[in-house]
This record gives structure tokens, sequence and C-alpha cells, in this order.
């Protein structure tokens, strides 16, 4: 049901121009839940376009705000501060697209793998989490384009001795539970789009913490039964930062486009799509998305592919 | 917990030997006050000895150098803040709990046999199944059947969900230890088996069972930190963030335990209160 839907908005999202075939495909009555019309065309200008009556950007709008969920365990994307409030890359990312849409925003923090996982149920409208775009996300969620993308670093323990990416064979590598990074250690991960992204190190073993970053700390606790530790760079230099046991093994494997995602079982959600890629675009072109990259990162972010 | 002193009294005591030989009326006297003496030493070197642990096991951790005061004194608010919603989750759940194990233990005594395989069937899937399972299922899977709870309401209603079914058993033999000439002088007095079981079994069984709701009570504080798994920010979610987030877990966890061991002392002080109370009523009957 609905998978004309579906791939229109995942056309949309992905910024193709199959846009137009769904635009063709518009008289079935299986899309009725938003009529096809408004799909292709809305990019231009839709958060100023009357929303689809039902529709999620009508319910944002109605509600006069935005809810974003939040997974505040990833400094510095997004981090809960001692007041009980958030701050950090996403936060500010989020902040700025409900300014543009003109609604207020609040943050949800739901456990990260079950934003991943799709059926939101409405709890909350969308995910400005630093998600990685992947195929398998994209049959539960709608994405806009990537808002920025980081490089994925190989890490080892200080104490495992290891300094190069072919050092890291045969050994055991922790990462997040439900990331893309455990899925690329296993071989699973795939963005849709044919891109290479290399293979790991030959003959490893896995195993996943929840969150990902548990896995240095560890190693600084005394634990030292996996010897690698797979993340963004951003986090790595994080755990750097904060004097945990870490060293960079190679240069970065591969990078991760990431979008902010909506849930494709929620309310019909191609005109809110459409006005957020056209948001994150505008945020590309004016800056924003860079100085917010330079803010937190301390490099620009934003080009990466 | 209440430490008595054990079956070891004083020893040879020549004052003892001295009071028994020139004053016989005397010797209750010291003899009870030798047991209350001893009494009072028992319990000091117990404190003594929790002291010493506890304090040991701090001072150790202090010296380790891993635990930041800074780092701990500057988050301790955001911390306790979610204790409030600890004992909120903890006080409403077993409120429900009760309400599901009474109705559970009514079914599971009835003679009526839908009603007793419903209740059974409840009691065994819930005690069957684990709980993290059950809290995934309430809020994720769920909704895919439309129905979508809060996020605050799917942790309060899988705990109560999942203790009714716990304290169905509890009711249960509550309920049937209630003597049956109790129900038969109902029937008698031409009470239909609704108000017996309202005005006559109920009250008495709920008085014998709450000794043993009271230490699901306490269990509960603790297992209500399983509800951080749907995102309520209560006392572990809070520690358990700024844990992973800041690379410091073990000073989050270590504060996250002090509290709810705080926590359970404290409520268990009052169940032991309120078993004295039963126990004195039980007298009084």
């Amino acid at each position: 049901m609905g998978s004309i839907r579906r791939f229109a908005s995942l056309a949309a999202a992905f910024g193709l121009v199959l846009a137009a075939c769904s635009g063709g495909a518009s008289p079935s009555p299986s899309a009725s839940a938003a009529p096809p019309s408004e799909v292709p065309s809305a990019s231009a200008n839709a958060a100023q376009a009357a929303p689809v009556p039902g529709g999620l950007l009508d319910k944002i709008m109605k509600a006069g705000k935005l809810l974003v969920s939040t997974a505040p365990k990833y400094p510095p994307q997004s981090e809960l501060q001692p007041d009980g409030t958030f701050k950090g890359f996403d936060i500010d990312v989020a902040t700025e697209i409900a300014k543009r849409l003109g609604v207020k925003v609040e943050f949800a923090t739901p456990d990260w793998t079950a934003i991943t996982a799709g059926s939101w149920g409405g709890r909350w409208d969308m995910s400005v989490g630093s998600m990685t775009i992947t195929i398998d996300r994209a049959k539960v969620l709608d994405f806009s384009p990537p808002y920025y993308g980081v490089p994925v670093q190989l890490t080892a323990s200080v104490a495992s001795g290891i300094t190069t990416i072919a050092g890291l064979a045969g050994k055991t590598i922790c990462s997040g539970q439900g990331t893309t990074y455990d899925q690329w250690l296993n071989g699973t991960l795939d963005y849709g789009t044919g891109q290479d992204l290399g293979k790991p190190p030959a003959g490893i073993k896995t195993t996943t913490l929840s969150p990902g970053s548990d896995c240095p700390v560890q190693w600084k606790a005394g634990r030292n039964d996996f010897q690698g530790w797979l993340s963004a760079s951003t986090e790595v230099d994080a755990a750097i930062k904060a004097g945990l046991p870490v060293v960079k093994v190679g240069d970065p494997v591969y990078s991760e486009p990431l979008g902010i995602a909506v849930d494709k079982s929620g309310p019909a959600d191609a005109d809110f799509v459409a006005a957020l890629k056209k948001i994150v675009d505008d945020m590309h072109a004016d800056g924003t998305l860079k100085a917010f990259s330079m803010t937190w990162f301390g490099a620009d972010f934003t080009t990466v592919k | 917990m209440e430490m008595t002193p054990g079956m070891t009294g004083p020893g040879p005591d020549t004052a003892l030997q001295a009071a028994r030989l020139e004053q016989p009326g005397a010797i209750v006297r010291e003899v009870a006050a030798a047991r209350a003496r001893a009494g009072l030493r028992f319990r000091l070197v117990c404190l003594f000895t929790w002291l010493v642990v506890v304090g040991g096991f701090v001072l150790a951790i202090g010296t380790t150098g891993r635990v930041d005061p800074e780092f701990l004194a500057r988050y301790t608010p955001l911390f306790l803040g979610g204790v409030p919603l600890t004992i909120f989750v903890a006080v409403v759940s077993i409120v429900f709990a009760v309400v599901f194990a009474i109705v559970g233990a009514i079914g599971r005594i009835s003679t009526w046999a839908p009603v007793y395989a419903l209740a059974t069937l409840y009691v065994s899937i819930v005690r069957g199944t684990p709980f993290i399972v059950q809290i995934f299922f309430v809020y994720s899977a769920l909704p895919q059947f439309g129905i979508v709870l809060p996020a605050i309401v799917a942790g309060i209603f899988a705990l109560s969900f999942n203790y009714g079914a716990y304290m169905t058993e509890i009711f249960r033999a509550g309920i049937q230890a209630i003597p049956r000439g109790q129900i038969e002088a109902a029937n008698a007095l031409a009470l239909s088996n609704g108000q017996t079981m309202r005005r006559v079994i109920l009250p008495q069984a709920v008085r014998i069972v709450i000794p043993a709701v009271g230490n699901d009570f306490i269990s509960m504080i603790k297992d209500s930190a399983l509800v951080s798994f749907v995102g309520i920010q209560e006392l572990f979610w809070r520690t358990q963030t700024i844990g992973s987030a800041k690379f410091r877990s073990f000073e989050t966890l270590l504060f996250a335990a002090a509290v709810y061991w705080f926590l359970t002392i404290i409520f268990s002080l009052v169940q032991e209160r309120l078993e004295k109370q039963m126990a004195e009523s039980d007298r009084r009957i």
C-alpha cells in the first residue's frame, strides 16, 4: 500500500529526476493518502503552499511545533546539558529548520534503535540525528538530501599496540548497536547508490555496545576483549579529547552521507519532505550549515560525500 | 534490617553472681540490662562494619583518580531531577499493578472456565517472557496495530501489566487464606457473591498481601530503570545519557546505584513499619 507514494517521496528526497515518473503515475487510486499532484512540483516552495490536509506538514503547522527526536549521547552532535536542555550541531540544525518553517521546536529522546526502525506512531515528527542514509532505512524512512557527512575512522586501543589497518585483521572490533558501523564491519552496509565502501580488515569478529561511545570507555576501565572501535571521526576526536586510550588507525575507511529522516508509516509526508529538501538546499547555499559545522566540529563537513 | 543479639549472652559475670547471692529479685533486671547492653553493642558493631566497608569502598574509588567530583557536582541536580519521575513511575505502576492483580486473582479462583483460562493465560504469558521484551513490544510493536501509547504511558503500562501478573498469585493466595467460615457467614447474611468479595474477602485479603505488595514496590523502584529504554528521562536515563556522552559511565553508574540503594533503604524502612502495624492489628483480632 502506498508504494507509489513512498517511491515518489524517496525520489523527492534524493532530488532525483524520477519525480517526473511518479507524477505520471498520479492517477493511481492507491495514492489517495497523499494527492500525487502535490508530490513532484511541490519542492518549488512547499512551505508556503497549502499543506495536504491530514498530512505531516499540516499536522506540524497546526500544532505550531516540530517534535524532533534526538539521541543526546553523541556530542558534539547532541548533548544533554545540566539544565536538561540540549545543545549540539543536530540541535542547531533542527532549531533552524523549525525556524524556517515558522514553528517552535521540541525534542524527544527515544532509543536510537527505535528511531532507525521506523513506525514511530506519530510520537515525534522527524529525526535530526546524523543518520546515515542506507537502502535498508529508506524502506521505512524518507530522507532529506544529506545535510552533511562525516568520515568514518577505524581505531585501536592503546593497549593493543595496533597502529595499522592490517594490524586489526583477525581481531575483534566494537561499534554501536544498530549502527551503520556494525553493518560495514559485517559487510552489509549498502547506500543503494552503488558506491564502493571498501572492505573491513580480513577475518575480524565484531561486537556491539549501546551506544558505541561505550567501546573506548571499556578500554579505559581495563576491559580489553576487543581491540578495535569503528565510529565517526567526530566521535573519535571527542573520545581522544576526553583522554580515552584510543589511537586512530590509518586514514578514514569511508564516509557517510547523513540525512534528516521522516517516518514512512506516519501521516502523508510528501509535501513535508519536499519542504525539508528545500530548507536543506537553502541552508547549504546560504552557508548556514557550514557555519554550524565550523562551530561544532571546527571543520567544514557539509561537503563530505 | 533489625539486628538481634542472638543467643550469645554475656559470659560469667562476677557482679551478676554477687547479685544472685545477695538479692534474688535483682537478677531479672540485671539480665535485662545485660541483654540490652549486648544488643546495643551488636548494633554498634554492625553500624561500624557498614561504615568501614562502605567508607573503604568510597575511599578506594576516590583514590583511583577516576572520579571527577567537579563533573559529578555539575550534573547532580540533573540526575536527582530524575528521582521524582522514578518514584512517580513506580507509584503509579504499583497502583495499576494492584488493579491487574485483583482482577487476575479473581479470574484465577473463578470456577467459570473461560475466565479462569484467560487469567491463567495472562499470568503464564507475562511471567514467561522477559520484561524488556514486553516494554519494547508495548512501545514499538503496538503502534503497528494502531495503538500508539506515549512513552510514559507505555512504560507505566508495561511495568504494571508485568508486576500485576506476579502479584496475581500473591492476591490469589491472600484471597484463599480467608477462612471459609467468612464466606459462609456472608452467605448466611444473604450477601451476594459480589458483595462477599468486595466487602468481606478483599478487605481482609488486601491486609494480608500488603507486606508482599510493599516488597514488590521496592523492587519496582529498581525495575523502573528499564523504562529508560523508551526514552523516559528518569534517573537511570539521565545518568546513562551523560555517562555515555562524557565517556564517564563509571561515575554515573556508581551515582545511579547509590541513589537507587538510598531509595530502597528509605522505602524498606517504611515497609518495615507497615509490616509491624499489620502484625499489631493481627494481634488485636
